[in-house]
């Protein structure tokens, strides 16, 4: 079930909020828990067996962890969860691209397994992850309560597109938190600006996006509009998400670590990544970085973490090539930085934003793309190679229908709207009262208008066909 | 207002919300039709293991939330009115306002397309035409776009290769041009179709250019019935209503009207359609595979072939003074292999007359 769909927003939620709020306090992990179950079955009926097996796995292991540690045996016992579960995410995830390359490489026709990817397992997997990992380390200490457990793996806000909710992070609000009028407030109204966010910028960019790739009358002004169209949807998108699980989070009580904080006005790669699904870049810091050794090694090892990392991010991101380019693409400009550039880059405002733009602008073009050859095709379709025209009738027309969306999200992606809100609200006592009768009456808009949204989805003339 | 209390209200107005849109959804009957888009609504869907286990009622259950949401239809004009007036969109789900006309982005050119529609036109030729000394006449019908789209800043078809790779796809038949006849005006602002009443001289070039002179004298008759044709519904814009006129003389209420897909006797202005979903569908019932008009008080014995989409049925009727009978075909609903059996080839002057929406999108002829 989407966040941003009628069923969850006029239908599951409202229950789910009566069910949670009238529930006693010691029942409430449980309503929780019942209600992510139900939330992921309905997109996945069959894989809501997976995630529970992946969740019981989670919960022995923390465990028996516990039970023996100090002992040899925890090591190996934590080897067999990570083992089993990085299993599941293998298999269900890239054994389709294993098989693939494996055919290329030997010249062999071993059928293709046509699994379909279950929702969320990217995620739900690095959570038990690190909370397994966590125990081992005896940064927390195993969750006896299943119950618990369980409704921190599956909770459903961050369930299938995170963030990436560290155990450690969540362990004491699992046990007691707090409801109230604030954490309500301050909740549903994330969840409203990211639901904003995703529905009204990146649906509308994401159909500009389609427009384009459709497109028989692609032009090299097209090429970087698309390109800008895309950066900025996939922000919008995936920060919109973010957003809206923070907030619902919120809602129930939890406090869920931030995942995006501006990343497009960093003024070096390295800055961007501190700011991009930072709980993604923070997971591999904490779980793969430092114990390959980080930096506190040799030079020529270092680097060899840096690609292990990057590689390994940009293969989390999909089972496709271009996502492992991706990866080590920032893999390069990062090592790059790191030796000679972040210096200059400090130095230089404008040209490091510059720098940043464009660099994030090329790599989530090969983000996008079908496969490295369409990536290669747009690259150098921005550039002007293959004959492509500098503009067409059609780019100028897609720039006036999309120019207003696309400048909203330009202004969208920078602080500029939160920091002139705040600056007007604490001006004085009256700009604060102004500013909190607006807030209602702003959010109740949104909804309406992103419901108006939301029912013209559903928008599917007979065309009887052209008569 | 303090900030705790703002925290009670945004409280209390979005649980309201959320409460309130809930139990309406739940207690409102299910519709069962869309006017505006002219199509059957999704219902509840079937609730049993299978369904639920397969995803199917998952995925029909959300179509059934979207289709039966409450005032559906003052919300998609909600969001046609933010994406054009809010966020500057041209056009919402391709339907665009220009001059104060609603049309439908119609691009870019599909080359396959038309090669389609004018390969099936030519299978007709060599199946009954060639050898049956048959004059054969072709036309295109601009639409709407050509007159607004381009001239407003909106992507268009390169009308003139257009109309140079059907004649050149089309060299069997002569190409007859009626461009030059129309302009915006003829056409409804809120529907694709051109208005009837101001077809005499398109329909007085056609019958000249086949040989057939047509005096053009009718009556003007106005339906007292608002029209909103299909542009209304899919714009989702509160757009005014129009009036259908249509011509009649004495001869066209004599003219017998036969419906070969439904196999019956019809009339040329069928008035029980004229009150109905879409009042357009008056003119000769609408969309129908194969039928016929017959003029008994015709002063010639000529007889027309017309090969047609739905602009056709409006100017059919006025070739009937020129014409003893004019059998009308669609061949988007009937094979041509079929017409054999219905049709005897021999000596009819034979029109095909096309829109260019249809040609553009001529893979669904049959």
């Amino acid at each position: 079930m989407l966040f941003s769909s009628i069923p969850f927003l006029y239908y599951f939620l409202p229950v789910v909020l009566i069910l949670y709020f009238i529930a006693p306090k010691g029942l409430k992990n449980a309503v929780l828990l019942l209600a992510s179950l139900f939330f992921y079955a309905w997109g996945e009926p069959k894989y809501v067996l997976l995630m529970i097996a992946s969740i019981i796995i989670g919960y022995l292991s923390g465990l028996l962890i516990e039970a023996f540690r100090e002992q040899r045996i925890s090591k190996i016992i934590l080897g067999i969860s990570v083992g089993i579960n990085l299993g599941f995410l293998a298999y269900f995830k890239y054994a389709d691209f294993f098989i693939e390359n494996f055919n290329t490489v030997t010249g062999l026709s071993v059928p293709f397994l046509k699994i379909a990817l279950p929702i969320g397992i990217s995620f739900y997997t690095f959570q038990i992850l690190s909370y397994s990992v966590d125990v081992y380390r005896g940064d927390v200490p195993a969750q006896k309560n299943p119950v618990s457990l369980a409704a921190y793996v599956a909770m459903f806000p961050q369930l299938i597109a995170g963030p990436i909710v560290r155990y450690a992070n969540i362990a004491e609000e699992l046990k007691e938190r707090t409801h109230s009028f604030e954490n309500f407030a301050l909740g549903i109204r994330r969840f409203i600006f990211g639901l904003a966010k995703k529905i009204l910028i990146a649906n509308t960019l994401g159909e500009l996006c389609d427009i384009f790739k459709a497109s028989e009358e692609k032009s090299v002004l097209f090429f970087w509009f698309y390109g800008i169209a895309f950066a900025l949807h996939i922000y919008f998108d995936f920060s919109g998400y973010s957003d809206m699980a923070i907030g619902l989070g919120r809602v129930f009580g939890f406090h869920f670590a931030e995942n995006f904080d501006y990343p497009y006005i960093s003024k070096s790669v390295t800055e961007f990544w501190r700011r991009w699904h930072m709980s993604l870049g923070s997971w591999f810091r904490d779980y793969l970085y430092i114990p390959l050794g980080g930096n506190r090694v040799p030079k020529a090892r270092w680097f060899f973490n840096i690609f292990v990392v990057w590689f390994s991010t940009g293969f989390w991101h999909g089972a496709s090539w271009n996502f492992i380019v991706w990866g080590l693409y920032f893999a390069v400009l990062l090592v790059f930085e790191k030796m000679y550039l972040l210096k200059k880059l400090e130095n230089s405002r404008v040209l490091s934003r510059v720098y940043v733009l464009f660099t994030v602008l090329i790599s989530f073009v090969i983000f996008n793309a079908a496969d490295m050859k369409e990536a290669f095709t747009y690259i150098g379709g921005m550039f002007g190679i293959g004959g492509v025209p500098f503009m067409t009738k059609e780019f100028v027309y897609y720039l006036r229908s999309y120019g207003v969306v696309l400048l909203l999200a330009i202004v969208g992606a920078t602080p500029l709207v939160k920091q002139t809100v705040l600056k007007i609200s604490n001006r004085n006592t009256n700009s604060q009262k102004a500013v909190n009768i607006a807030e209602p009456v702003l959010l109740v808009l949104l909804m309406l208008v992103m419901t108006a949204y939301l029912v013209d989805g559903s928008f599917n003339p007979f065309l009887y066909f052209r008569f | 207002m303090t900030t705790k209390t703002k925290n009670k209200v945004v409280t209390i107005c979005i649980a309201v919300l959320l409460a309130g849109i809930f139990l309406w959804c739940l207690c409102r009957p299910a519709d069962a039709f869309s006017d505006s888009e002219r199509r059957a609504l999704a219902q509840f869907p079937e609730l049993s293991a299978e369904t639920v286990l397969s995803g199917k009622f998952m995925t029909e259950f959300e179509s059934y939330t979207l289709d039966q949401f409450p005032l559906r239809d003052k919300l998609r004009t909600l969001k046609a009115v933010c994406a054009f007036y809010l966020f500057g969109q041209k056009d919402n789900h391709d339907i665009y306002l220009a001059q104060g006309y609603a049309s439908k982005l119609e691009y870019p050119m599909k080359e396959e397309a038309m090669e389609r529609a004018a390969g099936r036109f030519a299978y007709v030729y060599d199946k009954y035409l060639k050898e049956n000394d048959a004059k054969v006449y072709f036309s295109i019908i601009p639409d709407k776009n050509y007159f607004l789209a381009e001239a407003n800043g909106y992507p268009a078809l390169s009308y003139e290769t257009f109309f140079e790779e059907m004649k050149k796809d089309m060299s069997f038949a002569e190409y007859i041009d009626i461009t030059g006849l129309l302009t915006l005006k003829d056409f409804y602002r809120t529907d694709t179709h051109w208005k009837q009443e101001n077809l005499i001289p398109v329909a007085g070039a056609l019958g000249e250019a086949m040989g057939t002179p047509l005096s053009g004298e009718y009556r003007v008759e106005t339906l007292d019935y608002p029209f909103y044709g299909v542009y209304y519904g899919q714009s989702a814009l509160p757009l005014a209503a129009e009036e259908i006129k249509y011509l009649t003389s004495k001869a066209l209420e004599n003219c017998k009207v036969f419906d070969f897909q439904n196999n019956k006797e019809t009339t040329v202005y069928d008035m029980e359609k004229a009150y109905g979903k879409d009042p357009y569908e008056m003119f000769l019932s609408g969309s129908l595979s194969l039928m016929t008009v017959e003029n008994p008080n015709a002063t010639t014995e000529k007889e027309l072939i017309l090969f047609r989409d739905s602009f056709g049925s409006s100017i059919a009727p006025l070739f009937a003074e020129g014409y003893r009978k004019i059998t009308l075909v669609d061949i988007r609903y009937i094979h041509p292999d079929l017409l054999g059996r219905y049709i005897e080839f021999g000596g009819q002057d034979v029109l095909f007359l096309y829109s260019t929406l249809v040609l553009n999108n001529g893979e669904t002829m049959k």
